[in-house]
Formats: structure tokens, sequence, C-alpha cells
């Protein structure tokens, strides 16, 4: 032991002495998502940096993740969780299919990514999730989960690191909050886009862990169509 | 949990065309239990000048005291009226004097300038560095959703009337997503000839 | 120290009611070497004889016009130490207030601040009264100050002042020249003028000092400008 009455000098890595280390097995890569449900239709937006502490990973990096033809998964947070999510939950897509005979349902793939994230309970899975689809009727709905796997059905949400940023906005944009006089007509894709795109301006202006481009999914009936948009890059 | 977020509360300032706004929740609590819905923070300090003090409720009354003092030995001293650019060196001064033991409040100027009617709006951190940006400053335990807010409401050369609805559905949508900001809200609009507050009627849960 | 516990003040009434410390002050000043101060509507003149009693003095080395802040200079009539002592304190109250208040000192609270020093040497134990006077002047406000300050504390404002020798003849003779609307230029004459009445020899630029103050700030004119001044006084 290296007492205060010995003068020679003290070389930690020369140390006999036992010493901890931590290992942490998570890590923070940052990145938002923002999901808009219409009647027909949903959106879903993410933003392509993929960062860790000050430095970034890419810019290029899509953290949308299509499951079906009408459902698609958008996540943030620790990226080497989602890749594991996402690979499992493909897997277990595909067995689906195989044992019925038919494609997975959005609200059915919804209640096993809950199934997935709780079994997982004691060692969670570090993502913010966002899932995205069409249900049965052909209605758009959006579904968001805590790491361990409580999720909520809304017609709209935002999540990952600028989600505190961007929820109040939804909130007064799409789900009309604190709003007078105004009727509520249908939403259509082109405002849901728009409002997505300006949130995530917003969101770059003040997150750094949100910038650079976002890639937007558009879910319809007829299909899933993709879009970019360019955001600042500093 | 950080000392800052023991009683929450939110505040905001915005500057427009000829005018500035600061706005604040009312809401006193003690973590995540509400004890009073009618607690103050921004003070008045001049026809044109307030100070919002959100943070520490204690520190907010504390501070309050000593800035106000300070500003009447000013007042007193010179013969004129204290503007509000002064009043935020002032402050900031007298928060690096406790630099190891500070006061957990962090405080928004907001006003126009006695002789030129400038406006002006500054915040800083609870030792005093602060901050004078173009637009807009927020504080708080809502200052994430606030600053979501603020970037896409705000625009420049806002009219008083316009400045008045963009500060209050910034602060409203912010502190709606905050559990320990809300319960009743009170907004200045601070012009040249004239000081508009006015209460908002917000949710109360 | 024993002593020090009973230094009184030696500043005390006479039984006739006149502190005589203080009066001896002011004899110490009105012996001391002429100053003269003149407020013009666009700036301020102070201007002293700086005579040198050998041919072996270093000319234009040790000032006595000196400047406090940008805005705000100041010259004395009397002791020469002391006056060093209360520029330093009144530069160091200037930077303190800019230090609080992010704004230079008005020349009024700096005169304020340097007669409560003055003053404080009237009471206090173990100390003498200041054996100076001093003229400040400033410009702020968009308008010109010029203040004078005496051994016990007291402050005048001036249009024009003489101090220290033949203070009395230089009074009269600003009393007859002044006028309000002068400029600074015939200010600055004025002033080497009211010197001269009072000069024992000739008027050179290495034996009187000049210090101008305006809306550009505060500062001690070159030997070579003072010898254009001089070149047209007869």
């Amino acid at each position: 032991m290296h007492s205060v009455m010995d003068s020679r000098p003290f070389f930690e890595d020369y140390s006999v002495k036992p010493m901890q280390r931590q290992f942490s097995p998570y890590a923070d890569n940052g990145g938002s998502i923002i999901a808009i449900s219409g009647n027909d239709f949903v959106v879903i937006g993410a933003d392509t940096r993929l960062s860790s502490g000050y430095s970034i990973y890419t810019r290029d990096q899509n953290k949308l993740f299509k499951l079906s033809d009408t459902t698609v998964l958008g996540c943030s947070g620790c990226w080497c969780d989602t890749l594991s999510l996402t690979r499992i939950l493909n897997a277990r897509m595909q067995m689906y299919e195989q044992e019925h005979n038919k494609k997975m349902s959005t609200p059915a793939c919804a209640q096993m990514l809950s199934t997935m994230l709780y079994y997982k309970r004691f060692f969670p899975y570090y993502i913010s999730n966002i899932l995205v689809g069409l249900d049965s009727e052909g209605k758009g709905c959006v579904y968001s989960y805590d790491p361990i796997g409580h999720t909520e059905r809304s017609s709209y949400r935002a999540g990952g690191s600028a989600g505190a940023l961007l929820q109040p906005l939804l909130d007064n944009q799409v789900g009309m909050k604190n709003m007078q006089n105004v009727q509520n007509e249908p939403l259509t894709i082109e405002r849901a886009v728009g409002i997505l795109k300006d949130t995530f301006i917003s969101a770059a202006e003040r997150d750094i862990y949100t910038g650079d481009s976002i890639k937007i999914n558009v879910i319809t009936k007829d299909g899933i169509k993709e879009d970019t948009f360019e955001l600042r890059k500093d | 949990m950080s000392i800052l977020t023991y009683n929450g509360g939110a505040m905001l300032a915005m500057k427009g065309d000829g005018c500035v706004s600061i706005a604040a929740d009312k809401r006193y609590g003690i973590q995540m239990q509400t004890v009073g819905t009618n607690f103050q923070k921004i003070f008045e300090m001049g026809p044109h000048l307030y100070v919002g003090l959100p943070g520490l409720a204690t520190d907010t009354q504390t501070v309050m005291e000593k800035i106000r003092f300070r500003k009447n030995l000013y007042e007193l001293r010179e013969n004129r009226k204290i503007s509000p650019k002064v009043m935020a060196s002032m402050l900031s001064n007298m928060l690096y004097e406790k630099r190891f033991g500070p006061f957990f409040v962090e405080p928004i100027v907001a006003g126009l300038d006695p002789v030129t009617y400038e406006p002006f709006i500054c915040n800083m951190d609870l030792i005093g560095c602060i901050n004078k940006p173009d637009e807009f400053v927020v504080g708080g335990t809502a200052s994430a959703q606030l600053y979501g807010m603020c970037e896409s409401v705000w625009e420049p050369n806002l009219g008083p009337d316009d400045l008045f609805e963009t500060t209050s559905q910034a602060l409203m949508n912010a502190f709606d997503r905050d559990a320990i900001s809300g319960w009743g809200a009170v907004v200045y609009i601070i012009e040249k000839d004239k000081v508009t507050i006015k209460d908002l009627k917000t949710r109360m849960d | 120290m024993a002593t020090e516990r009973y230094s009184f003040s030696l500043t005390t009434f006479s039984p006739s009611g006149k502190l005589v410390q203080i009066e001896y002050a002011l004899a110490a000043v009105a012996a001391g070497a002429p100053s003269v101060g003149i407020k013009a509507s666009n700036g301020i003149v102070i201007a002293t004889e700086n005579k040198h009693k050998s041919i072996l003095y270093e000319e234009h080395s040790v000032h006595k016009v000196e400047m406090v802040t940008d805005h705000i200079g100041m010259v004395y009539s009397g002791m020469g130490p002391d006056y060093r002592l209360l520029v330093k304190q009144a530069r160091k109250m200037a930077q303190q207030y800019y230090l609080v208040y992010r704004e230079p000192i008005p020349t009024v609270q700096l005169v304020q601040r340097v007669a409560a020093v003055m003053q404080e040497y009237t009471q206090s134990g173990g100390v003498r009264p200041f054996g100076v006077s001093l003229l400040i002047c400033g410009w702020d406000n968009n308008r010109p100050y010029l203040f004078q300050c005496d051994p016990s504390g007291a402050y005048f404002a001036w249009k024009a002042t003489a101090m220290g020798k033949n203070y009395i003849n230089g009074k009269q003779f600003l009393e007859k020249r002044f006028s309000e609307d002068l400029e600074l230029d015939d200010a600055v004459h004025t002033a080497i003028l009211t010197l001269k009445e009072s000069f024992e020899g000739q008027l050179t630029a290495d034996n009187i000092e000049v210090g101008i103050c305006d809306q550009n700030g505060f500062r001690r004119l070159e030997p070579s400008h003072v010898k254009d001044y001089l070149a047209n006084i007869p």
C-alpha cells in the first residue's frame, strides 16, 4: 500500500495493488425520430447523424427500419442495441410469416416489440423506439416505447435526443394544443411532412446530436415512399 | 437531482420590434408535489425593466431582495434609472461573488433602455455568465422544450400583439410537456409607453 | 501594537470651530504650482505649470496631468506624492465601477468617490489630510464636466477655475476672459494665458502641461502641440 510516509514516487501503471475498471455496456449515439399519422397514412422521419460525445461517427446513417410493407421502426439511442434489436425483430417477422402464412400487422408487430423489450427488463436495449404503420383498417398509427417495453399508441410522437424539444411543437402544430377557435381539419401528407421538416430544422439548431439530414418514410396503402431532406451540418 | 430543479418553473424572454416580452409559469412545487399556483418569479425593477429568476424558490426571493437593494442604492447614488444592461452586469457581478457557493437561479433580464428604448434581453447561468442573443432566451426546468418551441415560432420584428401570441404559445406548449412547470402563467409585454401584464389560463395538471 | 490602538485623528476642531489641519492643507495647496481648468462648449482643458529647479532635470518624464479613464483626466496643485496616491485610487475606482456595471464611470461618480477618500483622511486616525486640490475633467452624457476637489473632501463644479499659487489673480483673469460659447481651441489658449499671468520667466512647451478632454476622450497634449499654442501667445 502506498502510504503518505512513503517518499518514493507513485506510478499507477506499475502498482501491484488490485484495481477495478468499469466497463460501460451502453453508448448514447444520439439521434431523433418524429412520427405523424393521418387517416390513411403515416410519416416517420429520423435524422442521419450518428455520434458519440463530441464526435460524429457518420452523417449518413439511416435509422428507419422497414419491417414490412406497412410497418417502419425508427430507433435512436444506443446504436449497437438498435442493430441487435432490429436483427432479431426481422427474424421474428420472418418466423411469423412462415408459421402463420401471412404478414404481421402493425399492431401485432407493436405488441411483439413491447414483449421483446420487456424480455430484457434487467439489461435493457437502450433505445428510444417509435414504430409506425397502417393498422388492419388502413389507418395510420404511431407506437412509442420506453427502453423496457412500455408502449402507447398515439397520433404523433417525437423521440430521441431532441424529443423534449420537438414534442411540444407537435402538440401545438399537430395536436392543436393551446389553440382557440380552430377546427381540426384532417391532416394531409403534405402538411405532415412540412411540420416534420420544420421541427427537425428547429431541433438541429439546439441539439448537437441531431443534424446533417433526415430520412423520411411516407407509408400509405400504395407502399412506402422514401425522401431525404438536408439539415445543418455543424 | 439538481437543486435547480427542486421547485420547477419555466421562463422565457423574447425580443420584438421596439418591444420585449418576458413570461413565466406560476407553479411553486416541492419536487413532484405542487404547493402553490401563484408564485411570482418575474420582478419589476424599473418602468421598462423586469428581472426573472427561475430556479430554487428561496434563492429567487433572496436574489430579488439583493438586486433590489443594489439597484436602489445605484439609483440614489447616480440620480438616474438603471438600464437593463447595467442591471445585467450588476447581477452577473453579484452572482460571481458567490462563485463557490452560488445562488441556484438562472436569471433573465428583459427591458428597454431608459434613454434610447432599445430592446434588451439576456440570461445568465447561476454564477453570472451572460448570454445576449438577438432573438430569445429561455430558463428553468422546461428549457429544452422552450428551445424547441422558440426556435420554430420566433421570428424577427414581431409587433407587441404578435410577440404576446408567440411568447404565450411557446411558453404554454413547452411547460405542458414539463411535469414540474405550468399551473398558470403570466406574460409581460414591455413597450415604450406601456407595459401589458396578462395572466394566461392554462391546463392545471 | 499598543501605539496604534490609541491613534487619534490629527484633524480636530479648534475652539473657534475651525479645522486648522485642513486650513494648513489648503495653505499647502495655495503654495503649490498653479493649475487652471476651463470648460468649453465642446470640451475641457486643464493645464498646469511644471517648472524644474535644475536644468539637469529630465523634462516630460514625470507628469502632473494624468488620465484616469479614457474619458476622464486630472491635474493638481499642491504636493506631488499625495497626488499620485489619489491618481492611483481614482484609476482603481474607475476600473472597479467598470467591472461591476460594464459602463464607463460617470465623471460625477468618480469625483464623489475621490472626494470621499479625501474626506476619510480628515477623520481617520494616524493620517493627515491630503495636501492637494484636484481638477478633474471628464466627458460623458455628451457634455463636458469640470470639478475641483479640496483636501476637506469638498468638491465644486466649475465653468473655469484656477488653483495654487496666485489663484485669486488667476480666477479674476478667467472671470474677465470666460464666455459660455468658448471653443476648445480658444479655451486652451485662455488656459495658457492664465498660467502666463503668474508665471515667472519664459513659458515653454517644457515647463507647462496641458490636457484636453472632448467626445473622443481625454489626452495629454504633446510638447510639440503645446508649442503650436504658445506660438500664438504674445
